[in-house]
């Protein structure tokens, strides 16, 4: 049983992280970094098994590109890069790009920006690792806008059609998409619903409560040989109530000001 | 060139374990003895080309070398964003895309895939082929696995013809199939048109026309070695739009600065969308397409040696 009271004081400090990078990197999509923080610390806070570059290793195929502030907050807290790096997100010449590049960092299993790429990504992978014996597991994190790509469904009925028990896709449901809401792009689809069609096992979890994600990950409902997806349902700007309430995608683009960092720093007590 | 690549493959995989062959729900019975073969070795993803590029792009990740195979025009069109995300993260898939140029001429407009070529070419370190027999094929193809990044190769049908040439078949080298003694025009094809050229030089000594025959099969990178020492008048052969493919390459040899002495023609189908009928690309258009060479050579003063 993870040590809940632990992955929440880190995921404070991850959310605190990542909105002074945004903040200093001059970058936003903060709607969709501080929604996928508790996922991020669920998953490296004890679900990922093994250390980069171990070719064992659990993989985590980050989709939602322009959310990598998240990611790169989340490696810093877990020990996996200099925090001090942090301080380069989004600056010339750092390899904290604000779309992650896995020519500049090789801590990440592919580079993403561009959406609908990383659950296919991820079925390679496990159908690779399944055919050389491997026992490490793949998980792709997507948002919910992302699931507008048509290539996530192409890539979700050739994972059941291959029988991948070792794939997992956790779509970070935080209900906003780059300038409206999921519900008006998308009416009542229901990706949980959509997943199923496609012969996937599906769990809905509350994606800010890490017995909820704990419950998901570690699901005994998960298959064998059916791959597995996880609708967490979150909140945009989760963790800055002035961020939470912006009725519309209006912080998936802005920028931070001063005046804006401290009152998020003063929220998340950091 | 499909049977040709259907054997090597069933050649090269038994040898390589990494590599693993992926379909976009094509290849009718072309694939049954490689399937049979090696069984979890081969995908079909369906009929979406988009997660056949992803899923090959995870595979390679895990050090797998994959082999995406799909009609021309849908794996390089509708593709293209997934292969400019591989080619740049440097994956080394071999993309084989079927039917290039006019092969489905009959199917419509949808089928066309006369752009293959220049969307390939257009990213940056690419390797972009276009083998003329199966000969190529059977050569181009463990060139193509053995590289550090991502390639494309164009197919034509099944039965055309090998043909006989001077040089081996060396990726990134033009080969020599037939070199003319104080050749007037170099006959510069790509793809399977090498073969309409190899029958249109029996009909040049008629026009007093001598010509050499260079097959181009690997456009990107491009090898100007041989125009460079000896090709001043060059009538490129392709069924690909004149934007984009091997005459694009050689209009921007040398930066495009030709000068006087350098004749550049084409031969292949104009920037139209062809809809119902295509003509096919004759030994006589061939002909004709020197004929327009020579010509030009005259207005400009007169034909010199070169």
């Amino acid at each position: 049983m993870p040590d809940y009271a632990d992955l929440e004081a880190r995921a404070r400090r991850i959310r605190a992280n990542v909105v002074r990078m945004a903040h200093r990197g001059k970058e936003g999509h903060l709607q969709g970094a501080l929604s996928c923080v508790d996922i991020l610390t669920a998953l490296y806070g004890g679900w990922l098994r093994g250390k980069p570059g171990d070719p064992e290793r659990d993989r985590l195929y980050f989709s939602k590109g322009h959310a990598c502030a998240a990611l790169y907050a989340t490696w810093a807290e877990f020990g996996l890069i200099d925090p001090a790096l942090l301080e380069t997100y989004a600056q010339p010449g750092s390899p904290l790009t604000s779309h992650p590049d896995k020519g500049l960092m090789l801590l990440l299993e592919m580079s993403a920006g561009s959406l609908g790429h990383g659950l296919g990504y991820a079925a390679g992978a496990a159908y690779g690792l399944r055919l050389r014996g491997s026992e490490a597991r793949c998980v792709a994190l997507l948002s919910d806008g992302e699931c507008n790509e048509g290539s996530v469904w192409e890539a979700a009925m050739f994972a059941a059609a291959q029988g991948l028990g070792n794939l997992t896709c956790i779509v970070d449901a935080n209900g906003m998409q780059s300038v409206a809401t999921h519900r008006a792009v998308n009416g009542k689809t229901s990706l949980a619903r959509k997943f199923e069609a496609c012969g996937w096992v599906t769990q809905e979890v509350n994606g800010h409560d890490f017995s909820s994600l704990h419950f998901g990950l570690s699901s005994r409902r998960r298959g064998h040989g059916v791959p597995f997806a996880i609708i967490a349902h979150t909140t945009p700007g989760k963790g800055v109530s002035f961020m939470e309430q912006s009725p519309d995608a209006l912080w998936h683009y802005r920028v931070p000001s001063d005046e804006d960092l401290a009152a998020a720093l003063k929220e998340l007590a950091a | 060139m499909r049977k040709a690549f259907a054997d090597t493959l069933c050649q090269l995989a038994a040898a390589d374990e990494r590599i693993i062959f992926l379909t976009g729900d094509m290849g009718y019975l072309t694939f049954d003895a490689y399937r049979q073969r090696f069984s979890k070795r081969y995908l079909n993803v369906g009929v979406a080309e988009a997660a056949l590029v992803d899923v090959a792009a995870g595979l390679a990740l895990e050090g797998y070398r994959p082999i995406c195979y799909s009609i021309a025009s849908f794996l390089t069109g509708r593709a293209w964003e997934q292969i400019k995300c591989v080619n740049a993260m440097r994956l080394p898939i071999v993309f084989a895309g079927v039917g290039g140029g006019y092969t489905y001429a009959n199917a419509g407009p949808t089928h066309h895939s006369a752009e293959d070529l220049g969307l390939m070419c257009l990213l940056p370190g690419m390797t972009v082929t276009a083998p003329g027999c199966p000969e190529e094929v059977n050569a181009l193809l463990p060139q193509l696995l053995a590289l550090q990044g991502p390639s494309y190769m164009r197919l034509g049908r099944y039965g055309e013809p090998n043909y006989p040439a001077e040089t081996p078949v060396t990726l990134g080298k033009i080969r020599r199939v037939a070199t003319a003694i104080e050749p007037m025009v170099h006959i510069l094809c790509a793809g399977a048109l090498a073969t309409v050229a190899v029958q249109a030089i029996r009909l040049l000594p008629a026009e007093r026309i001598r010509a050499t025959i260079l097959q181009a099969h690997t456009l990107k990178p491009f090898d100007a070695s041989i125009l460079d020492s000896e090709a001043r008048r060059i009538l490129v052969v392709q069924e690909h739009l004149p934007q984009g493919g091997l005459y694009d390459t050689v209009c921007r040899w040398r930066n495009g600065a030709f000068g006087e002495d350098i004749v550049v023609e084409r031969v292949g189908p104009a920037d139209a969308v062809v809809s119902g009928t295509y003509q096919p690309i004759t030994p006589m258009d061939i002909v004709n397409g020197c004929r327009r060479v020579m010509r030009l050579c005259q207005h400009r003063g007169g034909y010199k040696r070169g």
